[in-house]
């Protein structure tokens, strides 16, 4: 078939589409025709008669491991299937007819030129790879957050397009651990949608919740009102009462009738009766089975996670075009007079403690925020990263005392306790550490100027330690 | 002083036998007559017919083993929450196993509930029943025995403490003899120790409690089974419906078993410990409930235990006789002496209060000594005790006598144990309606 459509814009010959020397592929049926084989096409156009159909050919797009093809715009014609969110999230646009891809040309041009910018380095880590792909998206379709939508497809209930069109719907756990790792590695910043609640066993949301016996475990129960009667005391179940000639409640104890709630008699509590064991109980056992692995769990044993959307940092924003730089845990290691966090955290714990004990003791929390380092590393091998990282935990361990503690949380973020120094002179010292800082990066990488950002707070006696460097963090990194 | 003295004696002993026996008849007459050679009477023979009980006991005993019935330990209770963990473990260490043990939270406002859910999780506890609102100890009873399984139902007090052998022992009486209907435990004084008020009141469970329900168990007068530890059967609760309203709901299902011709008996080796309140103003409190009861239960309700009827029984005549006559009708006649000696013995009156007390004190310590001997459980040496025996005295005397008097003026004459905020007032209002 060959015709032209839109002013003699648009030219049409066996499902390929050409404008203004673009080209376009339509996608109307599932055919032999591998994805692999339409690199060479400027966009796809599907026809989303149906959301089935859509999804899976927007899947083998959005979760190739190739950028040329995760990155492929694809617009969609029919608009039956783009009420689903899934698909909206992870297409292009809508065009009413083939008259409109003009329409598109100017979308594929930025998308294009922004592809250029990328950064393309081979990823270290799978959770990098995964992360970098979906940045490299957000990035050239200018989208900030990764927002949740509800999807009865994912295991979990929820899914995140544009991470989870590269796992299976029953692997949506691991998007989980990948948005965790990222918020770690502070590339985005977690905003509280929803509570989800996963079976221990294959992290799985679609669970049947049951009220069962806690004898047997049977969901075959019946509940009664306790009613007391209060001239006698007697107290039973609303069937001690009933008799099988009407319905007035007669007392077994003594043969009253119970003529009035509250006046002479009343219900304080229920009771259950499990019908399969006959066993009797007031608190029967709330289990969810998973409908996918059938695991029978004690709700206080699911795995209780979070559904956040995620709004992109700064360095999340510019890891798309300058790589994801990750903490790099062995640092601590090869860094001599450094802790690991946990170890840090510890630590601070114990020092809480200390200070709790003694009013008259005070601790300052330092942590330093090198906003712009990820620049710098760029300049030096990757080899220089944990030298130039060494010189600034010298510069601050020749002002701090030997009882004081370091810790490099990642490559961007020192935090050090400071103990029993006045808030002031903790002041004073961090300002001097921040101008040897600039100094010995100005003096060793020519017209660099590093962003140092600083916080100083007294530690805190009442909030966790966890808690407060969190906020200290997130205020430091927002502010920039 | 020494010629005071001196003067006191020369006076007993110019007054002669005659005189002396007119100035103390209260003394003669009831306290040392009943209290001290009745019962060391009944206590002699008691104790020489111990080898055949021996032997019907140990018959019991094998009998229970055999047949191993399922026991139901109900604890009613209302912000009882911080004793049941400990209650919980002293039942671990019971040599009879065989027992479902359940706790009836009475709509408590403190931690109870969530303490006992985490015992009834980690198997502790065996039901754990919660009434939101509150209904009374005796509604609070009645849902644990409703619904428990047991052949038996032991009724315990959250903050007692109880022998490792205590419920085997409590429940052997039961296959004594098939009449028996409930089984009322020992109850010691855990802190005796803590407070004189708390020795004065250890003194007197060891001997009006322990001893004298011996021997009123014995002679088959025995008129309460203590709530705090007390075994019933369950065919006689059936026919009974459980407790009724209190306060003295304890006494009350007691006669109602009694009334429908169960035995009732005492088990000096059932042992349990429970704490006394710790000072007189709260001892105050709980004794003026408890001999409200006697007015309310024994000469109200139940008073049809002296009516020549059908369902008449000498025994609970006598139970219940003995009972008004000693407590309520001497309490009475007390106060008649008392107004005896002032009228018309003034000018003795300082020689007769002093051989009052004379008498009372040797009394004491004669009944304290004596009574050792067949006391099978004792919660401390004698020699602790010793320095205190004076003191009873004014304890049993004025004190104990003074509360009941006040008690029973109040019951009698205004019905305030249903105003008892022990109770709560929706059903104490029924009660008070009905009569009962």
């Amino acid at each position: 078939m060959e015709k032209t459509l839109a002013n003699n814009k648009v030219e049409f010959h066996d499902n390929v589409l050409t404008c203004f020397g673009k080209t376009f592929f339509y996608f109307e049926s599932f055919s032999s025709l591998k994805i692999d084989d339409l690199e060479k096409y400027d966009a796809i156009i599907i026809d989303a008669f149906d959301i089935e159909f859509t999804r899976i050919i927007i899947k083998k797009f959005r979760s190739h491991a190739g950028m040329e093809f995760y990155l492929k715009p694809l617009f969609l014609i029919n608009n039956k299937a783009t009420e689903d969110p899934y698909i909206k999230e992870l297409s292009d646009g809508i065009i009413i007819s083939f008259d409109q891809i003009p329409e598109t040309i100017n979308d594929i041009n930025q998308i294009n030129m922004k592809i250029t910018r990328l950064e393309t380095s081979p990823s270290s880590s799978f959770e990098i790879q995964v992360f970098k792909k979906a940045l490299n998206y957000m990035f050239t379709r200018e989208i900030n957050t990764l927002k949740p939508i509800t999807d009865i497809n994912s295991t979990i209930g929820y899914c995140y397009p544009v991470l989870s069109v590269n796992f299976d719907a029953f692997e949506e756990g691991k998007v989980l651990e990948i948005l965790e790792w990222a918020e770690k590695e502070h590339l985005i910043w977690p905003d509280f949608q929803d509570r989800v609640y996963l079976c221990s066993n294959c992290k799985g949301g679609h669970l049947s919740f049951r009220e069962i016996c806690p004898n047997c475990d049977s969901a075959n129960m019946r509940s009664e009102d306790l009613v007391h009667h209060f001239p006698c005391g007697y107290i039973g179940a609303i069937s001690d009462f009933k008799n099988n000639i009407d319905t007035v409640l007669n007392c077994p104890k003594c043969s009253k009738n119970l003529r009035h709630i509250g006046v002479d008699y009343d219900k304080p509590s229920v009771i259950n009766h499990c019908q399969n064991c006959n066993d009797v109980f007031q608190d029967y056992l709330v289990k969810a089975k998973c409908i996918q692995c059938k695991t029978d769990t004690d709700v206080q044993f699911l795995i209780s996670k979070d559904i956040n959307l995620y709004k992109l940092t700064k360095k999340g924003r510019n890891s798309a075009v300058g790589g994801i730089y990750t903490s790099d845990y062995e640092l601590n290691h090869e860094i001599a007079g450094t802790l690991d966090f946990k170890t840090f955290s510890t630590m601070m714990h114990y020092e809480q403690e200390r200070t709790k004990a003694n009013v008259t003791l005070t601790s300052n929390l330092v942590v330093f925020y090198f906003e712009n380092i990820f620049d710098l590393y760029k300049i030096v091998s990757k080899s220089k990263e944990k030298s130039l990282l060494g010189e600034f935990v010298t510069i601050i361990r020749d002002n701090i005392t030997p009882a004081d503690f370091i810790c490099i949380n990642n490559p961007s973020i020192i935090s050090i306790c400071v103990n029993d120094v006045a808030f002031e002179n903790a002041n004073l010292m961090v300002l001097k550490i921040t101008d040897m800082i600039e100094e010995l990066v100005r003096d060793n990488f020519e017209k660099f100027e590093i962003a140092v950002v600083s916080h100083v707070a007294l530690l805190s006696k009442s909030q966790s330690f966890d808690k407060q460097i969190q906020t200290i963090i997130k205020e430091l990194v927002e502010k920039t | 002083m020494i010629e005071a003295v001196d003067g006191f004696f020369s006076y007993i002993s110019a007054v002669g036998p005659s005189k002396l026996l007119r100035i103390f008849w209260f003394f003669v007459f009831f306290e040392f007559a009943r209290f001290f050679i009745f019962e060391l009477t009944v206590l002699i023979i008691w104790k020489l017919r111990e080898p055949q009980r021996k032997e019907r006991y140990a018959n019991a005993r094998r009998r229970l083993f055999i047949e191993r019935p399922l026991v139901s330990v109900i604890v009613p209770g209302k912000n009882e929450g911080k004793h049941i963990y400990k209650l919980a473990n002293s039942l671990k260490e019971q040599s009879y196993t065989n027992f479902e043990f359940i706790v009836i939270d009475d709509g408590s406002d403190d931690d109870t509930e969530r303490i006992c859910k985490s015992l009834q999780k980690n198997g502790l506890i065996d039901l754990f029943l919660r009434n939101d609102v509150r209904g009374g100890k005796a509604s609070a009873a009645n849902l644990g025995y409703r619904f428990s399984k047991g052949k038996i139902v032991v009724h315990l007090d959250a903050d007692c403490s109880y022998d490792s052998d205590a419920i085997e022992k409590i429940i052997i009486p039961f296959y004594l003899d098939d009449a028996i209907g409930a089984v009322g435990g020992n109850i010691l004084v855990r802190n005796y120790k803590d407070s004189l008020c708390a020795t004065l009141q250890a003194i007197e469970y060891s001997d009006t409690i322990s001893v004298g329900r011996i021997t009123s168990s014995y002679l088959g007068i025995y008129r309460l089974v203590s709530g705090a530890f007390g075994a019933f059967k369950r065919e006689a609760l059936d026919r009974v419906g459980g407790w009724d309203i209190g306060p003295g709901l304890d006494g009350d299902i007691t006669v109602k078993l009694r009334k429908l011709g169960y035995l009732i008996v005492f088990e000096p080796d059932a042992v349990c410990q429970t704490s006394v309140p710790e000072t007189f103003r709260k001892l105050v409190k709980q004794r003026l409930r408890w001999d409200k009861s006697i007015i309310r239960f024994r000469v109200r309700k139940h008073r049809d235990v002296f009516y020549p009827n059908a369902t008449f029984r000498f025994s609970n005549f006598v139970s219940s006789a003995e009972n008004i006559t000693y407590n309520l009708l001497l309490n009475i006649k007390w106060w008649i002496y008392l107004v005896d000696m002032v009228v018309n013995y003034t000018s003795l009156l300082a020689f007769v209060f002093p051989f009052n007390i004379l008498l009372y004190t040797a009394n004491n310590f004669l009944k304290f000594m004596v009574f050792s001997l067949f006391r099978k459980r004792k919660n401390a040496s004698i020699v602790y005790f010793i320095p205190y025996l004076p003191l009873m005295v004014i304890y049993f005397g004025f004190y104990l006598r003074l509360v009941r008097s006040v008690a029973y003026v109040q019951e009698f004459f205004f019905k305030r144990s249903y105003k008892d905020s022990w109770n709560p007032a929706k059903s104490s209002n029924h009660a008070k309606k009905l009569g009962i």
